[in-house]
């Protein structure tokens, strides 16, 4: 094995594998932050029935693997007649499982509003929707980033699980070129240091967005 | 410069003028501790009351009560003809109509932080009243210019000292052209000296006629600015009239006592 | 009814797996953290490549790379073996950087008490630091063990007999698809959220114990 030799060989298939990755990372995101977003007012409703659904597919969402949520949208579906791609299954369960994590942060992130800032708004006469829309979640987003990065870097290497539902990310190339060329080795570490050359600097983003947060707040 | 001379306020108003705030025995309990306690209050057009009484005595629910911030288990609350009873429903609708012209300065500034000092005083005229976004920040450095701060404009609030972030909170309460304003011990957060900034903001605001109700520990500014003066006590209203002669004659032996132990620090 | 017992079986398998991964990272964790805060040059910076490299790779491609790349060379990785070398080695990295922030919530004051009373650092570190990090690190290392549990479904992709792996198989043999997948999500919320629920409960209660 030579890595000098290999690994540009590799590299055609592994970088289309991790434009595929990227892809499902950013649709998930894109779909699940709203959701997210959704379901972290909707925990807070005024409607009891409302909360306890709310809380209750969150916690469902949370308590289940990624992985068993995309097994359940590539091969149960199918069932009972709705059948995805693989790539609509990996990003429907990702932003799914985005969902239900974000949903967490964010209302982390709307409690950490001050409630003087909520009653002053309130005492000015705007409504509670103008309320949400121009102060609360603005600010619950800032106080949100840091976190939001971390599960987005989560939600990157969980692409990875996609590789059960035969997507052509990047651990799918690797392991397929790995049994032509019988060099697993060398395939998987070399998209494992494409993996990781994304995280580690994504995670030097959430700490430097930690600091800058600080201002204005 | 010439002597400062007071304006003769009490003959320029005389009481025949119409009330802008009435409370008819708001009553309010958290669990079983009573905060109010059938209190009713009367505040003419103009006039500028001050609220003054040891911690705990209610005065912050009361004021709180008035724009409904806190709802009173029941009573009956008016402002401005626009009356709310807390004992029935009443839509969102009512309560917008009220606090229309309730402007209210609290304790802690509340400013939006994520805003910058023009953004906060503009955000309530767009979406309440409906101004252009032009029109509310012409509007918005009329009163930032009135109340010393219009440099500030552009800045964050927390690049402002406590007594600028207060002038620029009663900038935004003014901005939706309040008749009545409520102040909830808006010099308590600030230091002596920086205080005197903010004082002489809500001074200015007396002189022009706006109707006022200040909860505050200045006894100074309740002496010498306000026209009726209301002292509370255990979730009541133990003692009223003109500030004055409470201050020099106080009735109620709980009001002398209180006096005593401000005065005298 | 059958289907479920068939999954239930997968339940030693996963907690096994969660179970050796953790002690594995609980006890890796250690020279992982001190090795962070080392002021021996290129200790540190050695540690936190580590910890970095470790956390930065997902679960699964290192399962790959322990049992597909090395496992050609070194035969006696069966799958389980790579599952528990895998986990346990990105949980060192996790416990690494759980114990720091264990460490930072002790304040100076603490290690200047046990100096003041004549103790050598050494000592100070293992008997009025290191219990004090383990306890306010409990909480952080629980979420950490439930999410472990989850991420331990990734080991079915390597042949491990754990609870997906009995889903997927049911889900092929029977006409039923979906349910067995549903059914090892309901294995995994049952187990999952009283953990949860626990660790609040314990998180608040450990807080009162450790000096600030
Ligand atoms: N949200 C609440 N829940 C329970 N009790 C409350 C609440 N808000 C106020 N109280 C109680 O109501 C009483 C009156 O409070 P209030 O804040 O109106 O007093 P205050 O006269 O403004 O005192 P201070 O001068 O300290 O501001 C106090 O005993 C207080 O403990
Ligand atoms: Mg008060």
């Amino acid at each position: 094995m030579n890595i000098l030799t290999d690994w540009p060989a590799f590299l055609p298939g592994l970088l289309a594998g991790l434009g595929v990755s990227v892809q499902v990372a950013l649709l998930s995101l894109l779909i699940g932050i709203p959701g997210g977003l959704l379901l972290a007012i909707g925990a807070s409703s005024k409607t009891k029935l409302v909360r306890i659904l709310i809380i209750g597919i969150v916690e469902i969402g949370r308590g289940t693997p990624a992985l068993v949520v995309l097994q359940i949208f590539y091969f149960g579906l199918p069932a009972s007649g709705l059948t995805l791609s693989s790539m609509g299954a990996s990003v429907v369960a990702l932003a799914a499982t985005t969902a239900a994590y974000t949903s967490e942060i964010l209302r982390g992130g709307l409690q950490a509003v001050p409630q003087g800032e909520v009653e002053a708004a309130g005492a000015l006469g705007m409504s509670r929707r103008d309320t949400l829309r121009f102060i609360v979640i603005p600010q619950g987003f800032r106080v949100a980033i840091p976190s939001l990065i971390g599960f987005a870097i989560l939600i990157f290497q969980a692409t990875s699980l996609a590789y059960t539902v035969a997507l052509p990310e990047l651990l799918s190339q690797a392991y397929s070129i790995g049994s032509t060329t019988f060099n697993y080795l060398s395939v998987l570490v070399l998209a494992g240091l494409m993996y990781a050359a994304i995280t580690i600097p994504a995670s030097w983003l959430t700490s430097r967005a930690e600091k800058r947060l600080a201002r204005h707040l | 410069m010439p002597p400062h001379i007071e304006p003769p306020r009490i003959q320029e108003k005389p009481l025949t003028k119409p009330f802008a705030i009435q409370l008819e025995s708001v009553a309010k309990k958290y669990g079983d501790h009573t905060v109010l306690n059938n209190v009713s209050l009367s505040v003419r057009e103009g006039e500028v009351t001050a609220m003054i009484g040891p911690s705990g005595a209610g005065k912050s629910t009361l004021l709180r009560c008035i724009n409904f911030l806190e709802r009173p288990d029941t009573g009956c609350i008016t402002v401005e003809g626009n009356q709310i009873d807390a004992g029935t429903n009443f839509t969102a609708k009512d309560l917008a109509a009220l606090r229309r012209n309730v402007g209210m300065v609290f304790q802690s500034f509340n400013l939006f932080p994520h805003l910058n000092v023009l953004r906060n005083v503009s955000i309530a005229q767009e979406r309440v009243l409906g101004r252009s976004r032009k029109e509310a920040d012409v509007r918005s450095m009329q009163l930032l210019e009135r109340v010393g701060l219009a440099d500030k404009a552009k800045q964050y609030p927390s690049r402002c000292s406590g007594g600028q972030q207060q002038r620029i909170a009663i900038a935004r309460a003014l901005a939706l052209d309040p008749r009545v304003m409520l102040f909830d011990e808006p010099t308590s957060a600030l230091d002596p000296e920086v205080g005197l900034e903010v004082l002489a903001v809500m001074k200015e605001l007396a002189a022009e006629g706006m109707t006022m109700v200040v909860v505050t520990h200045e006894m100074q500014f309740a002496r010498d600015v306000s026209d009726h003066l209301v002292v509370m006590a255990n979730g009541t209203i133990i003692e009223e009239g003109d500030p004055e002669q409470v201050f020099t004659n106080p009735v109620q032996t709980r009001t002398r006592e209180f006096l005593r132990a401000v005065l005298e620090r | 009814m059958d289907i479920f017992l068939t999954i239930l079986q997968g339940v030693p398998m996963t907690i096994g797996l969660t179970v050796s991964a953790l002690a594995l990272g609980a006890l890796g964790g250690i020279p992982l953290a001190l090795g962070r805060r080392s002021t021996i040059p290129g200790v540190s910076f050695v540690a936190v490549s580590l910890i970095e490299i470790l956390r930065g790779i997902p679960p699964i491609v290192w399962l790959f790379i322990i049992y597909f790349g090395l496992g050609t060379a070194l035969p006696m990785l069966d799958p389980l073996t790579s599952a528990v070398a895998g986990l346990g080695l990105i949980s060192c990295a996790y416990m690494a950087e759980i114990y720091r922030g264990g460490l930072s919530a002790i304040t100076r004051g603490q290690w200047e008490a046990g100096e003041a009373l004549g103790m050598g650092r050494q000592s100070v570190l293992t008997f009025i630091i290191g219990p004090q990090v383990f306890r306010v690190s409990i909480p952080a290392a629980a979420s950490y063990a439930i999410g472990l549990l989850k991420d331990s479904s990734v080991a079915y992709t390597i042949g491990v007999s754990e609870i997906v792996y009995f889903a997927n198989d049911q889900s092929r043999q029977s006409s039923d698809a979906l349910g067995p997948f549903f059914l090892s999500a309901l294995v995994y919320v049952i187990m999952t959220i009283p953990c949860a629920w626990a660790t609040r409960a314990l998180d608040a209660r450990l807080r009162m114990r450790v000096a600030r």
